[in-house]
């Protein structure tokens, strides 16, 4: 039986599997992102406590780690695994591909996140109980194996994007695909913001410490808006360097949307830019209110459409760009011996391929083909669109509707089946799954 | 369900390395996990009662802290432990575990969200309780019972990782497809089998407690011997329980007469009778990481029975060595990971051996084991850079 290895679809109406992955992965980009960047300055702190004997500094480094504990290691450790396992729901063979190319990397982060996570309680509760040269010693373990950790995953999210070069689809090798054009810039890109926002939590730990201690609050609070500052220029100098090292599909989409998103980006730059020089010239003007609400801001403004923008500038695909973001391997891996599949989709169609089609519905009939044409239309197109009409994630029914069913079939066999939107992947289907989906869709469209 | 199907599911991009070796890993760092997960439980369980306890009981009034502390820490370390074998079943046994996420893909999501909130709450507690605030108790079994409930929502990952043969009926009842991922399956035994292991693993725990502080001064003496005698009462009742629910579930999956059920049993029994003499709780504990593997041994196999009984050929899996990254994983386990864990747990061990500050000498463990971590951490990023350099120019020049 001639069958190809996809997975049971996992589906969620109105949003889509894959909202539940952005949502996740969000949250997640600025738990660990703090984590690392607070490494770095705990490393800068705890050098300038020991060399000017500044025991209050030490104050302030338990007070953050208190927080660090539950925002990093709470939500940001639980996160992590948790873009893993929604990744896993709904782009299972993305995810497969990434795990079964780079297997040895993440295990290496593992051992990074071990030392972490025992550092982290290390470092925060044994701040009065060891001598400081060996606290520091362990701060400065601490923040390399945080970057530790940034520098193994990084190849491996740009390798999602593309593998940089073309010698990984010769060779297979996880190296060839780890170090890509992209890795380095999108790096440093991610230490700029990470930096950013040790400095925006930083100055919610400094700003409520104001009753206490005004005058290291105030101190304090400048500190962290000059690390901000060189965070965010960081930031902005490390984009524009990755922004020319993405492919030509990421280069089209960025160009649909270039406009909003140059102007987004601006004004973040500004109203932090001025935020973070308030923090030096006025930073009693910086309370634990203003403090929280510029990370809520950075985090619903900057982070989330970041993300959604990566995401969508992937597309078609969502791993190496071999596999698409329907799950189905868009292009031979020699190096890999990985096979292209839309060849004999095209050929045999989803129905005798697919190994999750219930036996019934496995050949068309009048009184089934709507139910059919529901099932091919959500794993051919759910990865990326919701299927109801009034769906948040890029609704279909808007899109297709207008065209009405001969339309639609035409569309998906001239366009979409050829491969001819960059962005959207090649689904070649033989014609009575075309005619099935194209009914299912007018009829929701209506 | 038959042999096609589970195998054409293999990742096309096969796996990087010998099978039988990511067989083995999982085994290990799943026995680790779970150790942590049965600390975690007992700990915070037996922490709930002492919060009850603490206002009238001098003793539970300084084991209570102490156990939430442990709880907290644990949680932390069993998350953390949790990726390795998590990683590893993807990589040999992918067709299992993509099945049973994407089958249950609305409890993952739970699972994730149920998780943070659970050990939000927890800190929610431990402050709580620091502060005596009368409401200690309540948070405490909130957070609890949320924990306990994501440990079923992952029992049930495993279960259903397992079933192949009802796959199809599951995704597909009566041939229509239900891709609401609200899918949940539950074995009773087994999963009473591994939650009332956090008893034992609790009192052994205690045990190791007692004799560990036993050299401090600041500790009296009959506030030790509470703690040990506690201890020991746990990991003797507990290790009974678990030996019957043991032999039960092992009875239902046929392999009670198998020799790796038998060295459980045997193991359990030395263990048993370690915990009562109590003479050397390191190495009770020792004989407790073995019966952990042998435990996890006795998960595999179940597994492997199954998953090759219909036809999954692990062994055969289609390979593509790797051995650039497999040479940098092993390094830096080997190396940094051994060197870097030393030097933190030495210098927690320092720590609580000391009453106020520790302080590490020239020469002495803490200080070259620092040294040595921090020189290696160093070389590991000059190492990086360099290979990622000559790979970019190789690549593109």
């Amino acid at each position: 039986m001639d069958l190809l290895g996809f997975y049971p679809l996992f589906y969620v109406p109105h949003f889509g599997s894959a909202w539940l992955m952005g949502l996740t992965g969000a949250i997640h980009i600025m738990a660990s992102h703090t984590s690392v960047g607070a490494a770095l300055l705990f490393a800068f702190l705890a050098y300038k406590a020991q060399k000017e004997n500044r025991t209050d500094l030490y104050d302030y480094m338990k007070r953050y780690g208190m927080f660090l504990l539950i925002f990093s290691y709470v939500i940001g450790s639980i996160t992590g695994p948790g873009i893993w396992y929604t990744a896993t729901a709904a782009s299972p063979r993305g995810i497969s591909a990434l795990i079964h190319n780079f297997v040895w990397v993440w295990a290496t982060e593992w051992v990074f996140f071990v030392y972490e996570v025992l550092g982290v309680f290390a470092l925060i509760y044994f701040i009065d109980k060891i001598d400081r040269k060996t606290h520091l010693k362990l701060t400065y373990t601490f923040a390399i194996a945080s970057v530790g950790t940034l520098a193994l995953i990084i190849g491996i999210i740009s390798f999602m994007m593309w593998p940089g070069t073309e010698a990984y689809y010769t060779t297979g090798s996880a190296s060839d695909a780890f170090f890509g054009i992209n890795t380095f810039p999108h790096m440093f890109l991610r230490i700029g913001f990470m930096i950013m926002m040790s400095g925006i939590i930083g100055m919610i730990i400094s700003s409520a410490m104001r009753k206490e201690n005004k005058e290291l609050s105030e101190e304090l609070t400048q500190k962290m808006g000059w690390v901000s500052l060189l965070g965010g220029f960081v930031t902005v100098f490390f984009f524009m360097w990755y922004v020319n090292t993405l492919p030509l599909n990421a280069h089209t989409l960025l160009g649909m949307q270039k406009d909003a998103i140059v102007m987004n980006r601006i004004i973040l730059a500004i109203l932090f830019s001025i935020y973070f020089s308030i923090a030096i010239i006025k930073p009693q003007w910086v309370t634990r209110t203003l403090a929280i609400t510029m990370m809520l801001v950075i985090g619903i403004v900057g982070v989330w459409p970041g993300e959604k923008l990566r995401e969508t500038m992937r597309k078609p695909w969502v791993a190496g760009q071999y596999v698409y973001s329907d799950q189905i391997i868009g292009r031979d891996v020699p190096g890999k011996g990985i096979k292209e599949e839309t060849s004999r989709l095209a050929e045999k169609g989803l129905l005798k391929l697919d190994p999750w089609i219930p036996d019934r519905l496995r050949t068309i009939t009048p009184e089934n083909k709507l139910e059919v044409g529901k099932l091919l239309t959500r794993i051919a197109c759910s990865n990326c669109h919701s299927l109801e009409k009034d769906g948040l994630y890029r609704p279909l029914m808007p899109l297709a509707g207008p065209m009405g069913e001969e339309g639609i079939k035409d569309y998906m066999k001239n366009v979409i089946g050829t491969g001819s939107i960059p962005y959207m992947p090649k689904i070649s289907l033989p014609d009575e799954e075309y005619d099935a989906m194209a009914a299912y869709i007018a009829s929701q469209a209506k | 369900m038959d042999a096609t199907f589970i195998n054409a599911m293999k990742d096309a991009a096969g796996v990087p390395f010998y099978p039988v070796v990511f067989q083995g890993l999982y085994v290990l760092t799943w026995a680790l996990h779970a150790a942590f997960v049965l600390l975690a439980l007992g700990s915070m369980g037996l922490s709930i009662y002492g919060s009850t306890r603490q206002k009238s009981d001098p003793y539970w009034k300084i084991l209570t802290p102490h156990l939430i502390m442990t709880g907290k820490i644990s949680i932390s370390v069993l998350i953390v432990l949790g990726v390795a074998p998590l990683l590893f079943t993807q990589v040999i046994y992918d067709s299992g575990w993509y099945v049973a996420n994407t089958l249950s893909g609305a409890w993952v999501f739970i699972f994730i969200y149920a998780l943070i909130i659970g050990y939000t709450m927890y800190y929610w507690y431990q402050y709580a309780n620091k502060k005596g605030s009368s409401s200690n108790t309540l948070i405490g079994i909130v957070s609890f019972a949320i924990l306990v409930f994501c440990g079923v929502l992952m029992h049930n990952f495993a279960v259903e990782a397992i079933s192949p043969t009802q796959w199809m009926d599951w995704y597909a009842p009566n041939g229509v497809v239900d891709n609401s991922g609200w899918n949940i399956h539950i074995d009773l035994i087994r999963l009473g089998f591994m939650v009332s292991l956090m008893i034992p693993v609790t009192g052994i725990f205690m045990q190791n407690y007692s004799r560990f502080l036993s050299t401090r001064q600041d500790f009296e003496p009959k506030y030790l011997e509470f703690v040990k005698n506690l201890g020991t009462k746990m990991a003797v009742i507990g290790l009974i329980i678990s030996a019957a629910l043991f032999a039960v579930w092992m009875l239902k999956e046929n392999l009670l007469l198998h020799p790796l059920s038998l060295a459980t049993v045997a193991s359990v029994v030395i263990l048993l009778m370690l915990a009562i003499s109590n003479k050397n709780s390191y190495l009770t504990t020792g004989v407790l990481v073995i019966v952990a593997l042998l435990i996890s041994g006795v998960r595999e196999l179940i597994r492997y029975n199954i998953m090759s009984g219909i036809g999954y050929d692990l062994y055969g899996y289609h390979m593509n060595l790797e051995w650039e990254t497999i040479a940098m994983f092993l390094l830096t386990f080997v190396v940094l990971g051994f060197t870097g864990i030393a030097f933190i747990l030495t210098m927690a061990w320092k720590v609580g051996k000391t009453e106020g500050v520790y302080t590490a000498t020239e020469g002495s463990a803490v200080s070259r084991l620092a040294n040595t971590s921090l020189a290696i951490f160093v070389l590991w990023i000059v190492v990086y850079f360099g290979w990622g350099m000559v790979a970019l120019f190789k690549n593109t020049l």
